[in-house]
Formats: C-alpha cells, structure tokens, sequence
C-alpha cells in the first residue's frame, strides 16, 4: 500500500502521509470540465467526503461507499467543496442521501454558501454550461467574516449529523486567511481561503496531502476571466499557497481535476501559474455570450486552420518527393520532419469529431471553445514556424501561426486593440502581388550558387517550396488613381487579400484581375477570377473572411457567377 | 469512405466518396496498391464524391505518383471539388498528376 510522499492510487484506500490515524480514498478521474476528482478521508472522528463532482454516478458511489464505512464505524459526514463550481458538486443534487438524510452536511467557503443557497446561476458556472441548478442549504460555512474577529479563539459548533467541531481562526504567515477544524481527538483539517479562481475557493491540508481545488486552472484559457475570477485575488493566494509549499508540511498535492502532484513539482508548476496570472490583466469576463461567440469563432477558425496547415503538408511533401527524384533521400528525409502531418491530421480530426457530437447532441459552446484552444495549443507545438519559412512560404507559415494565435487570444478573453495605420493602398496592393509573382530565389541566385553546396540546397529547397501563388494565371493589376491613402490594420488585410487571391487560383481561375479606385469617400478594390472551374458561393458575410475583412477595416462582398468570382472590398474613409 | 472500381478504355477508375482522412487514407493505398499489382498501369482516380483530404491522403497521391512513372503509365485524378481541388493546387501537386474535369477527358487527354 502506498504511503508517504509516493503517488497515491485512485480508488483505494491507503494512508494519509503525515497523519497516521486518517485514510484516503482518491477518485481521480481524466481531466474534463464535466466533473471534478473527488475524495474521500476516514478518521476515528469523521469521514470527509471533497468535491462529490458532476456526474450522479460519481456521488453515488461515494455515497454507497461511505454508507459501507459508517456500518463498520458510524461517524458523521461531511461534504467539503474546494468552491461552489458546479462540476464539484452537481452530482449531489438528484441523490436523496445527500438532501434528506441529515447525515451529510456541506461545507463551504462563506461566499460559496450565500451562492448555493441563493441557487445562484452565474456563479455556479450552470448557466455558462447551461445547467439548472436548485437552492440547498450548506450547514458549516467556512473561513467566515464573523469568526474573522476572533482570532485564536476556539468556537465550539454541533451539527445535526452528530458532530461536534472545534473552529479557530488565524492567518498564515504567506497571508492566507486559515481556519483548523478539529472533530475529537483525530487528525485536524485546515482551511486556507484562496479567492482568486472563484470568491470561494479554498485549499484544505490534512496531514501532507494538500487539496488545492481549481487553482492549478485558473491561469489557463477559458478559464481565466470566468464569473467570479480575480486576478490580485488570485496572485495573492498563489503567493499563499507557494508559501504553504515552502513550509515543508505539504508532500502531495491534489488538484481539482487530474493527477496528483508532488510538492516540489507543485512549487514550479505554481510559478508559472503566477507569471502567466499576472499577463492576465483585463480581461473579458468568460460568461455565456462570450462563450458562444468564441465557439463560433472556434469553428470557423479550424476550418482554416484545416485547409492551411493541409495545404503546408502537401507542399513539403512536394518538396520531398521532388529531392527523392533527384537522389537526394537524406534532404528529402529531413524536411519531411519539420512539420508532424500524422499528428496534425489526428488533432484535427478529434476536433471534427468533437464538434460533430457537440452538434449532434446540442452540446455546451464553453466546450467546444475550449476543445478549440486545447487542439489549437498541441497544433502551435507540432510545427517548427522559423525552419519552415525556410522552404515553403512564410506568408504561410505566419498566417497559420497568426491564426491559432489569434483564436488563443480570444479564448484568452484579451481584446487586442485594432492597429489601424494610414496606408497608401495602390503602392501597398502593388507590392503584395508582385511578392505573390515571383519566385522567392531566382535563376540567376540559384545558378550563382552552385559552388557552394550549402546555399545551392537551401536555394533549391527554396525555388521547390515557394511557388508563386500566381504564377499559372494571367493576372492584371488595374489602378484608377495614382495614390488612395486608408486607415487599414496592415497584416490583416494582406491575409485577406492572400486568402482571396488563393481561393480564386485554387477554383482554377485562369484569369484575375485586380482593379483598385475611389468610390466616393471610400476605396473600393475588386479582385475577379475568370474561368474558374467550380460554381457554388463563396463564404464570405458573416463568415471568416468578412471578420477578417472586419478586422482589417473593410467590408467584403462576393458574387459567383459561371465561371467568375468576384470580391469586392469597400475600406471607408479615404484621408 | 467508399470506393468502387471499373475498367474503361483500359484503365482502372477508382471512384472514391467520402472524406480521405488518417482513418481512410490507409483503405484508399491498399486499394490504389492492389490495383497496381495486378499490373494495371493506367490509374484514374475520380474524386467527385470526395469532401476533404488530409495531409495523410495528400501522401497516398504522391506515393502512387512515385510507382506510375514508368514509360506508358498514366495517373490522373478527376472531378475534383472546389474545396479538394484548392487544397491540391496550392500544394503544388497539380504539377505532379493532371487533372481533368470529367472522366472522358482524362482517358481522352493522358
């Protein structure tokens, strides 16, 4: 059996490192945002019953096991939120043990309290996963604002379960504000209240085992910025609880959701949790709007990100196959390897899938916001941005990089300003194509470098990967005026025009023209293709080129008709 | 995916439908692999009922590519959709196998 500082076991009973007489029973389950781990702590005194989570199943079996416990020792129960989350508790609700018994009492934070009894939507996180949630009383609030003023005084309560505990207050010296609650003569249990996550949130330490509930989240996205989230709150309890770490009494560390930690490993965890809180400043609150627009974001951004990062596959798996056919195994080796196609392909398809189901069955949005950022997250880790620019395009590399950025940020619930500049647009537009005509290496700098074979590999790899997006079609660049200064956000609206420029080439246009003029107080640019091969509309209001267009501060129009498509982009404004 | 085969004017037309994803790319090499080694050397793909390719699919085409370049074989894909055909023109692979609009105009063009 398992015991000091090793891991502990899920679902198995085994000593509580640093108070012999207590035992522990972890429910640890994978993380998800349905349901948290949940605990359960059996002293002579008192069986602790930590965070019963969101599935019915889940509380019915601690429940069962629990009764098991008190027929070989009848002692009173008590059900300890870390806060008032409702995957911590929502699986109590429907379960008569816990509502009629009188054998159960709740216990939480004071603010957890008044939100549980209130049935209150917002703070429980029900509405954002669009949960009803009924009122219920909580018998032991704790770390109150009343106890707060007797410091050091025990305060004797007894409960209708038969228990009867011992309350004092104090602080920590990392400034935690700390309750020790004793049941009789057995180990005790103490309360640090830690805001930050939520108003309510508390880690509890019985003997080395340190529960920290959410805490360990709170810094990520689509979690940060959720009702009730405080970012000085927060950075004060990571400092509290770093604190209690360094103190040298914690060996375990049990998060909410997942695994548990080591101490030491905890420690630098919540170093980073902390630098990664303190970037967090002003950020949107994450309620159910917020959630919906994200989602949508979310999936018209994976859509592109589908396409671009297939599209940089394909092209390097061009770039290999060409090597391989003038003898060059070892170069065509090493340049499949910088982008990981297998893993790429399965990350997107999980999203698929996942997205699929969520429609499927009328799913969350905060779900599929967050499967997003996660799939997004492992996407920004399966490419080597810089070595790739060196063979395929870097417009195409940094507007994918640009885009998992940009859906990061928006889950992140940061509202970047628009960086709109004055530009000239004729000279602007003039240089995009000519960028988008030529080769990035020419005849005579390959033919230059033949003697040194370094350069003449980097060069070649550069002229296979980097074909100009418009070198197959006849393309015609048409300016009514000489110069058209816009306010225009730069980046953004030079992805819109690639975007367009490789969707006209990419339905087989054999012909695009470009014109550019004034049309009253505004510049208005057409980019039409001809002898296009397909014939349904393009997507462009409301979907993810008409934001982009919105970003880059124009509207954007598209008719398809035959074999022609046209955009128009109207940019207001004209200076 | 599904993909069903005919012989016509001498080649083997696989007709794939469905999406070429990492869980089908596997199914449509065997397939194309199978074809090849029973000494067929003429290999149209008709992708008309194909809704998206991965990179893993992108992959299986440039492996067939690899094996129909001997003198006299031939290798084309046709009736590709708009979302399918982008992907392979801004990859660059239309310079590797043509592509033809319809099956009559790949057996009458390779």
């Amino acid at each position: 059996m398992p015991g000091g500082s090793e891991p502990l076991i899920s679902q198995q009973w085994q000593p509580v490192p640093g108070a012999p007489a207590a035992q522990i029973y972890p429910f640890i389950r994978k993380i998800d945002t349905l349901s948290s781990d949940s605990c359960l702590i059996q002293t002579p005194d008192i069986i602790l019953l930590i965070d019963p989570g969101g599935f019915p199943e889940q509380a019915e079996n601690l429940v069962r096991i629990t009764e098991e416990l008190r027929k070989e020792t009848d002692r009173p129960v008590f059900v300890i939120l870390t806060h008032a989350h409702i995957d911590h508790f929502s699986g109590t609700v429907d379960i008569p043990a816990f509502a009629h018994t009188g054998v159960f009492v709740f216990a939480v934070q004071e603010a957890g309290a008044a939100v549980l009894e209130s049935g209150d939507g917002k703070m429980t996180q029900a509405d954002l996963l669009g949960q009803a949630i009924r009122p219920f009383p909580i018998g032991l609030p704790l770390v109150t604002a009343e106890r707060a003023g007797a410091a050091g005084i025990p305060v004797s309560l007894a409960f209708s379960n038969g228990a009867e505990v011992t309350i004092t207050r104090g602080e920590t010296p990392g400034g935690l504000a700390w309750e020790r609650i004793g049941f009789g003569t057995g180990p005790v249990l103490d309360v640090y209240h830690t805001p930050g996550h939520s108003p309510d949130s508390i880690c509890l330490q019985v003997g080395g085992l340190l529960f920290i509930g959410d805490v360990l989240f709170a810094a990520n996205p689509g979690i940060a910025g959720l009702c009730g989230w405080d970012q000085s709150a927060l950075i004060c309890s990571l400092d509290g609880i770093e604190s209690l770490l360094s103190s040298g009494t914690v060996e375990v560390v049990l998060p909410g959701h997942g695994r548990v930690i080591a101490a030491a490993d905890a420690k630098r965890m919540f170093a980073s949790i902390r630098s990664d809180a303190r970037a967090l400043e002003n950020i949107a609150e994450l309620n159910r709007e917020r959630a919906i627009e994200t989602a949508a974001f979310a999936e018209e951004c994976m859509e592109q990100v589908n396409e671009l990062f297939t599209i940089m596959a394909g092209r390097l798996y061009y770039v290999t196959y060409v090597m391989e056919e003038l003898g060059e195994d070892d170069i065509a080796e090493e340049v499949s390897r910088l982008i990981k196609g297998d893993a790429i392909d399965e990350l997107l398809e999980v999203f698929r899938s996942f997205a699929d189901e969520h429609h499927k069955g009328g799913g969350v949005s905060i779900h599929l916001a967050l499967k997003a950022g996660q799939v997004i997250g492992k996407l920004q880790r399966s490419f080597d941005g810089p070595e790739l620019s060196r063979i395929i395009d870097p417009a195409l590399v940094q507007r994918a990089a640009r885009l998992l950025s940009d859906y990061t940020t928006m889950l992140r619930g940061f509202c970047p300003p628009r960086e709109r500049a004055e530009c000239e647009l004729i000279g602007h537009l003039e240089s995009l194509v000519t960028g988008l005509s030529v080769p990035a290496c020419s005849d005579s700098d390959l033919l230059a470098s033949d003697d040194d074979d370094s350069t003449f590999t980097r060069l070649l790899l550069n002229r296979i990967g980097m074909q100009p997006l418009l070198s197959d079609v006849t393309f015609t660049f048409s300016a009514g005026e000489k110069s058209l200064v816009v306010a225009i956000d730069h980046d953004e609206f030079k992805d819109l025009v690639t975007y367009i420029l490789e969707d006209l080439v990419g339905i087989g246009a054999d012909a695009i023209t470009l014109t550019i003029h004034r049309d009253n107080d505004c510049a208005l640019i057409t980019l039409r293709g001809t002898g296009c091969t397909a014939s349904d509309a393009a997507k462009t209001e409301g979907g993810f080129l008409g934001r982009l267009s919105d970003r880059a501060g124009g509207t954007l129009t598209s008719v398809t008709a035959g074999t022609e498509r046209e955009y128009s982009i109207r940019i207001p404004g004209l200076i | 995916m599904e993909i069903t085969t005919a012989t016509r004017d001498g080649a083997i037309i696989l007709s794939i439908s469905g999406r070429i994803d990492t869980a089908t790319a596997p199914t449509l090499e065997q397939a194309i692999n199978k074809a090849i080694d029973g000494g067929n050397r003429k290999i149209l793909l008709n992708f008309s009922a194909v809704t998206y390719i991965s990179s893993g699919g992108l992959r299986v085409l440039l492996a067939t590519a690899k094996k129909l370049k001997q003198p006299g074989d031939k290798y084309a894909l046709c009736n590709l959709v708009t979302e399918v055909h982008k992907i392979l023109k801004l990859a660059g692979f239309t310079t590797i196998f043509s592509i033809y609009p319809s099956e009559g105009e790949a057996l009458a063009g390779w």
